[in-house]
């Protein structure tokens, strides 16, 4: 059987060595599209992983932040017990449940508190005290963010070590702020971190919820995993267990979704010269059976049945396809180079020198699997392109066939 | 003897009303030479045609060795093609892409029979016909009389019980039409292959066996 289809494949090679010039031009047309499709597939991965990139490293992806969350219509807040279950989470390495508050300097400067667990918070937000050292618990000692600590030393005359007062804020049955005064002693200075800690003010967590009467269980648990690629599977987790789950993860799969978009509507356009392709398959075996239609009588007088000749002609579209692919794959990779040698560093003059982070090394992305869909595309249409030209030829009349 | 073929009042009316076939019987014995006389347009290659399975009859029946052939069943009338006949035409019908010895391998390719041995048996047949010379030639470079035996020995290779011969000798002249019906002679001695031959020639036709002459579509006695 192989060896017969050898034989058939042989003769596909001879038949289409007779029309070298039409075989060319219909091998182009079918690489420029799969080039066109890999082309802008893969400047679309490219441009997603650039972005992705960038949000990578500019921000604390193996960080989440679960909240109380809705599933199914019941709501789920976090307590002591879903802490315990939180922390049982596979991949997940730290954790610290935190209330949340907010008070106000005697300057009103508004102060965003995080009452934690001093160890488990030091951990989970991986902290470093750069001047001063870090609160103890059960004390009303506190810790600031980079930022908040300079503000408050410069402007409103806060020592380390020395007690400092800060409002509660509290609202009235009609809505009206009513401060109330406590007083804490900043004991550290965090080192800048570059995210919304470098302005929070922390504390313990006991101070937090004996502030904040009537309140039960924790506002969050910050969570952290081990590298980035966890976090989606433990927010799956988080979200099953009917929390929400946030940080800066979420850019990333926004940027995924929508980059999911772009790529489909880019390929969607570059897919039409692909149809361009099938159809000059088609046109190219309409014409090749219309010739060879004494060949294909002859044929048929000789014993081939219906089944060998349709074989003949959809293993020239297999040929023609498998060419036009592989071409096209070559034609996509010399694109892709291009735009990576040539194309990005004059989009890089163009957009001025802040951009050099974007775009780190390539433009463009071209991945193995890419390729071999490419190919498995070029080689899907030619057959589906054949398989009207292949009934044709095998519907001919074997004598009306011999006479043209 | 035993018979090889018979028609019994064989119809063929084709779309357009003419009836190239009107009622038309014939038996052939095994390894008979028989040739059909007729003038062109007298129904000779509409029969040949039936009898080779490219055409099928509207009426009648055709037997070979004693079992009807069903036209319908599209199957038993490929097997009937491949294993039975052997066509030879006016136009010698050789692929031109094809070297000789290929033309003579392409039936076999349909038959599933491997390279080497289509191979030998190609060039065993193509030495019989004269042409162990010429095997790699293409067909431009062969003469009419040495494509019309390499057409013969292409419609032996698959060792039919009948070669169905279309005006083998129509595009030759004299002297090459003779020695090709002496060659289909000399195989129909040798191979015991039975040979019907249509032709308007009646020197050609005087060398058969037995003529069966043709007119109208009606066998004329």
């Amino acid at each position: 059987m192989s060896a017969m289809l050898l034989d058939h494949l042989t003769l596909a090679i001879r038949r289409l060595k007779t029309r070298k010039v039409r075989v060319l031009l219909t091998v182009l047309g079918i690489a420029i599209g799969i080039a066109a499709v890999l082309g802008t597939v893969s400047l679309g991965e490219g441009i997603r992983m650039q972005a992705v990139e960038t949000i990578r490293a500019s921000s604390d992806l193996t960080l989440i932040e679960a909240t109380p969350g809705n599933l199914d219509g019941t709501s789920y807040l976090i307590t002591p017990s879903s802490v315990e279950h939180i922390r049982s989470v596979p991949y997940v390495t730290a954790s610290s449940a935190i209330l949340k508050d907010s008070y106000a300097s005697q300057h009103q400067t508004y102060l965003p508190v995080i009452g934690a667990d001093d160890e488990e918070i030091s951990k989970v937000l991986d902290l470093r005290v750069e001047t001063g050292r870090m609160y103890t618990s059960g004390s009303a000692e506190a810790v600031l963010g980079a930022d908040l600590g300079e503000y408050l030393r410069r402007y409103e005359g806060m020592q380390i070590g020395s007690p400092f007062p800060v409002m509660v804020r509290e609202y009235d049955d009609e809505g009206r702020p009513r401060d109330r005064e406590i007083a804490i002693t900043p004991v550290g200075i965090l080192s800048p971190r570059d995210d919304r800690y470098d302005s929070a003010l922390i504390l313990d967590r006991e101070l937090v919820a004996a502030e904040k009467s009537g309140q039960q269980g924790f506002d969050a648990v910050l969570i952290r995993t081990g590298d980035h690629l966890e976090v989606a599977e433990v927010a799956g987790d988080l979200r099953e267990l009917g929390f929400s789950a946030g940080g800066a993860f979420e850019q990333i799969e926004a940027v995924n979704r929508f980059m999911d978009v772009v790529i489909l509507i880019f390929a969607i356009f570059a897919g039409v010269s692909l149809v361009v392709g099938g159809l000059m398959i088609a046109n190219t075996m309409m014409i090749s059976v219309y010739e060879q239609t004494r060949e294909i009588g002859i044929s048929m007088a000789l014993g081939a049945a219906e089944g060998d000749v349709m074989r003949m002609v959809l293993l020239e579209c297999l040929l023609l396809g498998i060419m036009g692919g592989v071409a096209g794959i070559a034609a996509s990779l010399a694109f892709s180079s291009v735009l990576n040698v040539v194309g990005r560093p004059l989009l890089l003059s163009r957009l001025g020198g802040e951009f050099s982070g974007l775009f780190g090394d390539s433009l463009s992305v071209i991945t193995p699997p890419m390729l071999i869909a490419g190919l498995g595309i070029a080689i899907v249409l030619s057959l589906l392109s054949g398989i009207y030209p292949a009934y044709r030829a095998a519907r001919l009349d074997p004598i009306e066939a011999m006479r043209s | 003897m035993t018979t090889l073929l018979s028609l019994e009042g064989v119809m063929r009316v084709y779309q357009n009303g003419v009836k190239a076939l009107d009622g038309v019987s014939v038996n052939m014995e095994r390894g008979e030479l028989v040739s059909i006389l007729g003038k062109s347009g007298s129904g000779k290659s509409t029969l040949l045609h039936i009898l080779g399975g490219l055409d099928r009859p509207d009426g009648g029946m055709v037997s070979f060795e004693g079992r009807e052939l069903n036209f319908r069943n599209r199957d038993e009338i490929i097997m009937h093609r491949r294993k039975r006949v052997g066509f030879i035409f006016q136009q010698f019908n050789l692929l031109p892409s094809m070297t000789a010895i290929e033309n003579v391998e392409y039936p076999l390719i349909f038959r599933g029979v491997p390279r080497s041995d289509r191979h030998s048996r190609a060039r065993v047949l193509l030495e019989q016909v004269g042409l162990s010379g010429r095997i790699e030639h293409y067909p431009k470079e062969l003469s009419g009389g040495e494509q019309q035996r390499v057409a013969i020995a292409r419609a032996l290779v698959s060792d039919p019980l009948i070669v169905l011969a279309d005006e083998p000798t129509g595009n030759l002249d004299s002297a090459t039409s003779a020695g090709i019906v002496s060659l289909m002679r000399e195989i129909n001695r040798e191979r015991g292959v039975s040979f019907f031959i249509a032709t308007h020639d009646r020197d050609l036709a005087a060398r058969a066996d037995r003529i069966c002459t043709i007119a109208d579509g009606r066998m004329v006695a």
